[in-house]
Parts: C-alpha cells; structure tokens; sequence
C-alpha cells in the first residue's frame, strides 16, 4: 500500500529518502510503467520518491562533445531536443517511437532503460551510442555500460530502492559518423517493436572506422551483432558488404515465436533489412556531414 | 434544388460543448447514493459444466453485499441481442442465454458476480469463489463444428449440427443455368478475422430495483425499448414497470449492444435484487474484449460468372461464420450478408445460403456493416479477378454491371435511387485511377498499388426485422419546441440530426428546439439506433410529427389570421402568408394594401404573419396546446459506397501501408455533411484496420490472445491514411428530405479495395484478411 509520495528538491535529498526507508520507499519519474507494475503488485512501494522536481535531472547538455541526458528527461524531451537531433539522431528516432504522445510526455528515457525490456528503444538506442549511467549510491559513485544495466528479463542491475541513477552520457557524434534506429512494429503508436535496429557507424572516407550494431528483442537484453560489426570495420562502405553485414547480423539473434508479434522464422529473416537499412541511413548521414 | 434552412449545414453538434468540456453524462460515470459495485467471474474454460460452487467465502469478506451464481438468479431463457423483440414471425428468435448457466461454453462466459462496496472489494470476492469444472470437448472453428464428431455447444440444432436457428436461402433466377449459360466462370473461398468493435465505452450499466419491484436501468444499450422487453421478460415483470435509459450519452456502439450491454443489465439488476441496492457494473476492457459481441469471422465462398463482354449472368453466395457461444444476431448476420451482396450488381441469376455456426468462442453479434463488409471482400475480390480473366479495367465492369435505379433484385423493397456511378467516377478521380499500373519503377522495394471496391448497404431493417418508430413534438407555450424520440445518441450526431428535421420541417431554428431521446419512460416506443437507421428512419417519425404538429398550427392560424391554412407557410418561427414578404406585423402599407393577401385578424387589425411565439400563447390562453404525433413503418433506401485505395507494400519486410483512401458515399441528402463525413472517416479506419492489422485469434486452449486494446491492432491516428470523403446526394424518395442510411457504409468495400490495391501493388492475390506483415511476408516469398 502506497503511504507516502515525497519530492525532493536535491539529489541527496532523494538518496536520504531512500536511505531513511530501508527499502520502502522506490524512485519513481514518469510513473508509466512503475505504477502500472505497483497496481498489478509485481513491483512494492510504500513511500514513492519523485524525482522529477530535481533541478538538473531534467536536462539535456552536450559539453566537451559529451552529451548528458538527465534521469527525469522525457521521451519528448529527448526526440525533440536539437542536441540530441543532431548529435545522436538514433536516439531521437528511439525515443519518438516508445508508446504514445502522452506516454512520451511522461514517461523518461532511463525509466525506459531500467524497466529492462529485451527491447525497450532507447536501450537500444543508447546501447549503439555506447552509453554510460552514473549511479549514485548512499556512499559511492560509479559508471557502468547501459547494457550492463540489465540484470535479466525484465530486471535491472539497479536497486531503486537504494540507488538513483542520474544521468546518462555517451559522446556525441563526429562530423565523420552517423546513426539511425529502425523498427518493424504493427502500429504506428503503442505497439512494442516486432524488432528493433539501431545502429552508429563512424567512417574514414570510403571506409568504416567502426560500427556499432543493437538489435532486439533477440534476447534478454539489446544484442550486439558483433560479427556484423566486425565484417565493416576498416572495410568499405559498399552496398555488398553491407548487405553481407546485414545478413550475418541473425548469428547473434535468437528471438522467440510470438503468437502477437510474429514467429521466430520471420523475424529472423526480416532482421537483416531492418539492419541494412540502418547502416544505408547511417552510412548516408555520416556522408552528408562532410 | 431546394433551399433549405437547418438541414444540409453544417451547424455545430448540440452536444459539443458538454462533451468538449466533460460534462456530458455517460454511464461509466453515472452514480446514485449507496450504490454497490459488480464484478463478474468468468469462466477460464472454453467448454465445461459446473459440477460445484461455493460462494460462502466470498459473502464473509466485508463489504461483500450480494452474489449471483445460477442457483439464485432467474433461469428464464434470453438472447442478449435485440432479436429477441424484433424477429418478424414466422421465423423464432434463437433464445440460448441465462444470466448465468450450470455449463459455460467460452472462456470468459459468466460464472458468478459479487456486488460490494467497492470495484476493489468485489473482485477480492471473486477469488474467493470456489468453482470445479468439468471439461468438456471444445470446438473453434466453425467447419469444424459442422462435423458430425464434434461436441454440440447448444441442444435443439434443427437445421444442422451446431447450426443456431434456421439456414438462410435467396434464390434469384436460375443459377445452375446461369453458369452453363457463362463464358468465365471465377470461384474461390475467403476467410474473414474477428474483428471488435472497440468502442471507447466499455459495456455498463446502472440498475435500482424500487420498493415497489419497478426496475430502472441506465446504460450503454443501443437500444432501450427492446431492452426493456428483453429485461421485463427475464425479471417477469410488466414492461410498463421497467425503464430503460442513456444517461442521456454512450460512448459508441457499433452494433455491440444492440440490445443488451454484453450481460451488464442483467447481472446489475440481478445484484440490485439481491443486494436491496443500486448495483453499478461497468466491464473492464478484457471483460468487453471477450465477453462482448465481435464481428462474425468465417468463411465466404463466390461463384461468379460473366459473358465474354463482361456481363454478370451468375453468382453463387455462401457464408459460414463463426458466431461462436451463443447465437446473438448470427441468424440475421448471415442474411444481410446474402442481402447485401446479391444486391451490388445485376445479375439475373443469383443464389446465397449461408448461416452461422456455435463454437466455443467469444459470441458474435452486430457490428457495423453486418454482415456486408464480409460479403463484400469476397464479392469485390472475384470482381477483380473477374476484370482479370476478361482483360477489362475492373473499374469499367464495375459500372457495366451496377445495380440502376427501377432492375430487379433480391431485395423486398424497390431500388429507387443510385449514385455509385457518380461514386465510381469522383472516387476515381480523387484517387488517379488511371495512373494504377505506373506507379512503381523497376526493381523498387517498395510497391506502390490502387484497387477499388464498390458496395451498398440498408437505411433500416425493415422488412427483416420489427422496424418502426414514433416520435412526439410539441410546440411549447412560448413557441419553442420539444421532441422526444426514443433511439439514443450512440456518438453519431442523432441529437443533433433529429433536431435538425424537426426544425427543418417545422420551420423554426435550431436552436428553438430540444429532444429528449434514449428513454423508454419519457418517449414513445422506437427500435433503437442500429442498422444505419437512425436519421433515416427515425427522422422520418420526427419529420412526420413535426409535419402533423405544424398542420395543427397552420389550422390554428388559419383563424386566427383568416386566411385558409394552405395560403400559409413557416419560416424561422413566423407563419406568414404565402406570396407575402415576410416580416414584422402589417403596416397597412405596400403589400398589404393590395389586398390579395390581407387578412383580419380576430382583433380587428390587418396582418399578414403572426409569430409561433404569440400563435402559440395565444392557443394557451384558449386552452390548446399543439402537440405532433410521428408513428412511422419506415421504407428502406440502399446507400451507394465506392473505395478507392492507395496502398505501398513493402515487400523486404511484408508491411502493407495504406497512403490514401478515396470514399465516395452516396448518403442521399446529407442533413450534416460535418456529422456525415465524420462517419465515412471513422468507417473507411475501422475498415483500414479491418483489412490490415485488426483480430482476434485463440490459443489452444481457447483463450483470446488479443484481449486488450494493447494487443489488438485498432490503427491509431498516426496510422490513419489519407480519407478523402467524397459526399454525393442521390436523393431516395423514402428517406427524410430523401437522406438515406451512412452510419456503417464507411467500411463496407473498403477491405476489397485495399486487398486489390495489394494486388495491384504486387500480383499476389489475398484470400485471407487481416493483411498483415508476416502473412504477406510468407506470400512474397513463396512467389519467389
């Protein structure tokens, strides 16, 4: 039973709330799909921190080409922000295609990423960005790897109960790379991806640097296609070898048979072209910022 | 044409600033002091008997004030469906329902219900409702039902296994012959989904049982007089004790309670019995999904043959559809559908057979198109395949073989009016037909596709079923005007529409005039708001009464202005004598002094017009009041529908997206073309979803996998194409200032048109609907 819902003006106010309440009390944001877990009791709460009316938590900066979202930040926020447009445009695209306008308009982007769906967008997203949260505990700071956040199906690594993660970081986008986010969903709003793609490349010229590929939900978390990765690096941008990229991307993937979102066997033949679609916009945008 | 005044504008809906502003009432919301909370325990199984329950548990828990089971509720035999009261003789009404049955026959079928104080309370004592069952073989397709092996869902199957009521048959013409006699002969079976309806409301109700044993119920039905016959048949008490209201709004229908909400009035009424209390149950989402009527899915299969000059000599019709546990309106659904699809084009020899079958799913009922959308993604797939096998533009054999004004037909009334060639010709035009086989360069991913389909549909059920309405005017003392019409406002604009007519009629403004509507207790018996009927046939009881109202006023002020009524003429609440400029009283100058029209007034003075305000005043003060009385069998009218879609198929990935769809109606006269091309819009997306994203499908164990608007793919508004409503206005003679029926012709040919735009777009012909990614996936593949 809920008692109690707090909103702390700092952050260490929020970390003494959740210090004080001995697991109790749980931070919430947006509230979107904590309060429908409370409801169905797969998640407790008898005292809920709101962090939301924490200055500082709701921004979105980009300094020293490191682009930090705050943990209170919108869907809306994020997919309309010109930082993130234009320095991180996969996550833009992620964070426009979760639920719904009003989903969007509360629901945060690291809400997003600790409800630990396989396919939650903008982990996905962030994951290709190579991510990093800063989590405060009562005595410690640390930084851990967004998909490190994932504890398991539907699980996160962090403890709401005790922790408050702040921010994420990655560094923004060069001039040289590109990104872009691909998704096969049954509607245009409130759907979960069939798949998810998203996909950060970075070239030299004709060539790739180095890309970074995420797909879900393939597995218990957003899968890198490592071998996928590994056949475009230091290699040429062409239409082949993207396509061959493309393909061996279904490697790493193992979806499952979803009676309402399409079987094991089209997902896994779908995948390579949502994957080659990324890298064609991605190649695309990294060319077209010379 | 006739200048009219009210009607054919767009005039702002009576109910805008209420619903924009949130006070208008709907039953969700409506409360009464010390009512009780219901919820209801489903059954888990698709088919099994009750051996045992035990409620004790539940009545312990406090706060806990009544539970129905079927051991202390009425075991009176119903049909949650209107048909009950509106089924003409000598056909019977199928009657399969009790508010609760010792055997349940879908997973979601009603087991018991609790009323406590609070939702909350209730479905805590839901749990603890200790029920055993014993499984019974289950059944979900409705071929397969028809085998002998299979288990009977219901007793007394006279016209075959699992077959509710009686088969339908339309013979027209010589049909055998006729296909000996044809050049092409085409043939093929089509399978339709489960749609739902979706309707924002979910079903609700409010029930208090008075002291006296009077009944009033104030919920989401479509329908409340039939309903009222259906409650005051289960509770065995006289109608005239029962009353059945809106309160006064309802959030939508589409034909799912089209008599009953689902079992929400009963089991609410049940509850108030036995709790001594008001008993409010509204259905959860889940609870509608699968415990309320969806469309019937099933089988359609056509043979149709044509001359070698693409003229129809042939067509053979047959539907088998799934109307699974109970029978609802699965006698009536097959028949339209039959109806509706002998009735688009000319062909002299024609036969339909068709009829449902019970199987161990969600009950099927009454949704928009009935029947007819169905038909019609069979009908307008063969048609193109037909255009096909001719080597003819599918548009050209469309309009060689339409159905025209005065040709025979299966139908019991005449066809009196058509615009589906003008449809035809504007939907064309709006969507670049001719540009259809050059919108794709070579070796594109993506496809682009243009199809079209055409169709028709009913402007009420008569002759089919009871169809008639009354409708009472009267001129209050001031002049104005109140109506009261029983049909309720279900979202379509009745409650402005119908004042619209009477004012219209009558001659006053709009805004002279106020209804009362959706009442059996304040208005006169009518049938309800379904089968596209509303305007059409209730607007003809109110045009009647408005007509006999206004003849009373005319006699009136025949005297009082001494002329004879036929000389006089109303127009925004001033009677006047015809030939005369209208206006203030007579000056005794111009006009007047000519002396053609002068008339003495009971005073002494000249005038040529009097007020309604003062005519009626004045009748007052004599002890008159005019009150006009509408009581009305309607005709019937075909509406004309022709869709045009525009789709691109994304043949790496099997995504069907829907750019643009033409709808070209004929509505006859269009009373609010704002209100009649809001229903075009809202048919033509529900007919997007139809053919592209929306069903219901069942897990082995018979369980709905798509129970909640999360899960069921209704489009959403970033999913809505392009609509371009194109509104034409063939006149019918049977329809209130020639308006013919709108409310369900937005989706009847919509599924054919976009399947044949998917063909168009990709060569690959679709038997089967919904079209979603993975199905068209498979075909692009297989092709390949």
């Amino acid at each position: 039973m809920l008692q109690d819902y707090l909103v702390p003006k700092t952050i260490d106010q929020a970390l003494s709330h959740l210090q004080n309440n001995n697991g109790k009390a749980r931070i919430i944001a947006g509230g979107t799909d904590l309060l429908l877990d409370l409801k169905e009791g797969k998640k407790e709460a008898g005292i809920l921190v709101d962090i939301t009316r924490i200055p500082g938590l709701k921004v979105i900066t980009m300094e020293n080409g490191v682009v930090r979202i705050g943990s209170a930040a919108t869907h809306n926020q994020v997919a309309k922000s010109d930082i993130i447009r234009e320095k991180a445009l996969v996550l833009a695209q992620a964070a426009r295609s979760v639920g719904s306008l009003q989903i969007r308009n509360s629901g945060t982007v690291v809400g997003n990423v600790l409800n630990a769906q396989p396919a939650a967008d903008t982990a996905v997203a962030l994951t290709a960005l190579g991510a990093v949260a800063e989590i405060l505990s009562p005595a410690k700071k640390e930084y851990l790897p967004v998909e490190e956040l994932y504890a398991g199906l539907g699980k996160s690594t962090l403890d709401s109960t005790s922790q408050l993660l702040t921010m994420v970081q990655f560094p923004a986008l060069l001039k040289n790379q590109g990104s872009a986010f691909e998704r096969l969903e049954q509607r245009k709003a409130l759907a979960l991806p069939m798949l998810n793609v998203a996909v950060v490349v970075s070239l030299s010229g004709e060539q790739f640097e180095w890309a970074r590929i995420v797909m879900a939900p393939v597995g218990t978390k957003p899968v890198r296609a490592t071998e996928s990765e590994a056949i475009l690096k230091g290699a040429r941008a062409t239409s082949e070898l993207i396509e061959k990229a493309a393909g061996a991307a279904i490697a790493q993937a193992n979806p499952r048979d979803s009676a309402l979102r399409g079987s094991r066997e089209y997902r896994l033949e779908v995948l390579p072209v949502l994957v080659k679609r990324a890298l064609e916009s991605a190649v695309a945008q990294a060319k077209g910022n010379f | 044409m006739k200048e009219y005044d009210v009607i054919g504008k767009n005039v702002r809906r009576l109910d805008a600033a209420e619903k924009a502003t949130g006070t208008a009432t709907f039953s969700t919301d409506f409360s009464l002091p010390g009512m009780l909370h219901g919820k209801v325990l489903r059954s888990p199984y698709p088919h099994a008997k009750i051996v045992s329950i035990d409620t004790a548990e539940a009545e312990k828990l406090p706060g806990v004030k009544a539970v129905a089971t079927y051991q202390n509720t009425p075991r009176e035999i119903f049909n949650t469906s209107a048909t009950m009261a509106f089924t003409v003789p000598a056909l019977e009404p199928v009657l399969d329902q009790y508010i609760f049955d010792n055997i349940v026959r879908y997973v979601g079928d009603e087991v018991a219900a609790v009323a406590a104080v609070s939702e909350k309370v209730a479905e805590a004592a839901l749990e603890l409702i200790k029920v055993e069952y014993e499984e019974l073989p289950a059944i979900f397709d409705p071929l397969e039902a028809m085998e002998p092996g299979a288990p009977d869902i219901h007793p007394n199957c006279s016209a075959g296994k699992n077959i509710p009521g009686e088969i339908v048959k339309i013979p027209f013409g010589d049909v055998d012959k006729g296909f000996v006699e044809s050049d092409v002969v085409f043939e093929g079976r089509f399978k339709l989904p489960v749609q739902k309806q979706a309707q924002l409301e979910t079903q609700a109700a409010v029930a208090q049982v008075g002291a006296d044993g009077k009944i009033t119920v104030w919920s989401t039905t479509q329908t409340p007089h039939p309903s009222r016959s259906i409650l005051a048949k289960v509770f065995g008490v006289p109608e005239s004790k029962v009353r059945v209201l809106n309160p006064p709004y309802v959030g939508g229908g589409f034909g799912v309670r089209i008599g009953l909400s689902a079992k929400a009035e009963p089991i609410a009424v049940a509850l108030a019995k036995l709790a001594g209390k008001p008993v409010k149950v509204v259905y959860s989402r889940e609870d509608d999904f699968i415990a309320s009527d969806t469309r019937h899915g099933g089988y359609v299969s056509i043979k149709l043959g044509s001359k070698k000059d693409g003229t129809f000599h042939a067509m053979e019709l047959k539907g088998t559809l799934n109307t699974g546990a109970y029978c609802s309106f699965g006698c009536e659904t097959p028949g339209v559908m039959g109806a509706m699809g002998l009735a688009v084009y000319r062909v002299p020899n024609q036969s339909y057979y068709g009829h449902s079958v019970y199987t161990n799913t969600s009950p099927a009922g009454a949704m928009r198109g009935f029947g007819n959308p169905q038909a019609m993604f069979a009908i307008e797939s063969a048609v193109d395949m037909m255009a096909e096998k001719l080597g003819m533009d599918p548009l050209e054999l469309r309009l060689k073989n339409i159905m025209q004004v005065g040709d025979p037909w299966c139908l019991p009334y005449p066809c009196q009016s058509t615009g589906l060639a003008e449809c035809i010709e504007k939907g064309a035009g709006s969507i670049g037909w001719d540009n259809r086989n050059s919108l794709n360069q070579p070796g594109a991913k993506k496809l682009r596709g243009i199809g079209a389909g055409v169709g028709t549909h009913v402007s009420n059920a008569w002759p089919f079923c009871v169809d008639y309405d009354n409708a009472y005017l009267a001129v209050q003392q001031d002049g104005s005007i109140h109506l009261a019409a029983g049909v309720p406002d279900i979202g379509t604009g009745t409650s402005t529409t119908l004042p619209q007519l009477a004012a219209e009629a009558l001659g006053v403004g709009l805004g002279e005039v106020s209804l009362t509507f959706g009442d059996t207790a304040t208005t006169p018996f009518d049938i309800g708001s379904h089968a596209s009927r509303t305007c059409y046939a209730a607007g003809t009881a109110v045009v009647a009464a408005a007509n006999d109202a206004r003849r009373q006023v005319l006699e009136y002020a025949g005297d009082f202005l001494n002329v004879p009524p036929e000389r006089l003429d109303i127009k925004g609440s001033v009677i006047y004598i015809t030939g005369q400029e209208l206006g203030e009283q007579c000056a005794g100058t111009g006009v007047c002094q000519t002396g053609a029209g002068t008339s003495v007034c009971e005073t002494g003075e000249k005038r040529n017009s009097v007020s309604l305000r003062d005519l009626a005043y004045h009748a007052h003060l004599r002890n008159k009041q005019f009150i006009g009385v509408g009581r009305i069998v309607p005709g019937n009218a075909p509406p004309w529908q022709a869709h045009f879609a525009e789709v691109e198929v994304d043949t790496e990935t099997g995504q069907v997206k829907v750019l643009k769809v033409a709808a070209a109606h004929d509505v006859g006269k269009a009373i609010n073309p704002c209100i009649v091309e809001g229903q075009i819009e809202g048919g033509v997306l529900m007919g997007v979803g139809y053919a592209t994203s929306e069903e219901i499908t069942y897990d082995a164990k018979g369980r709905q996998l798509h129970n909640s608007l999360h899960k069921y793919m209704l489009p959403t508004a970033e999913d809505a194409p392009e609509i371009d409503a194109i509104v034409v206005e063939a006149s019918d003679p049977t329809g209130p200032f020639g308006a013919k029926g709108v409310g369900e012709t937005g989706l009847v040919p919509t599924a054919g048109a976009i399947a044949n735009a998917v063909y168009n777009a990709t060569g690959i012909r679709f038997y089967e609907i919904p079209l979603t990614e993975e199905k068209v996936y498979r075909a692009l593949k297989q092709r390949v």
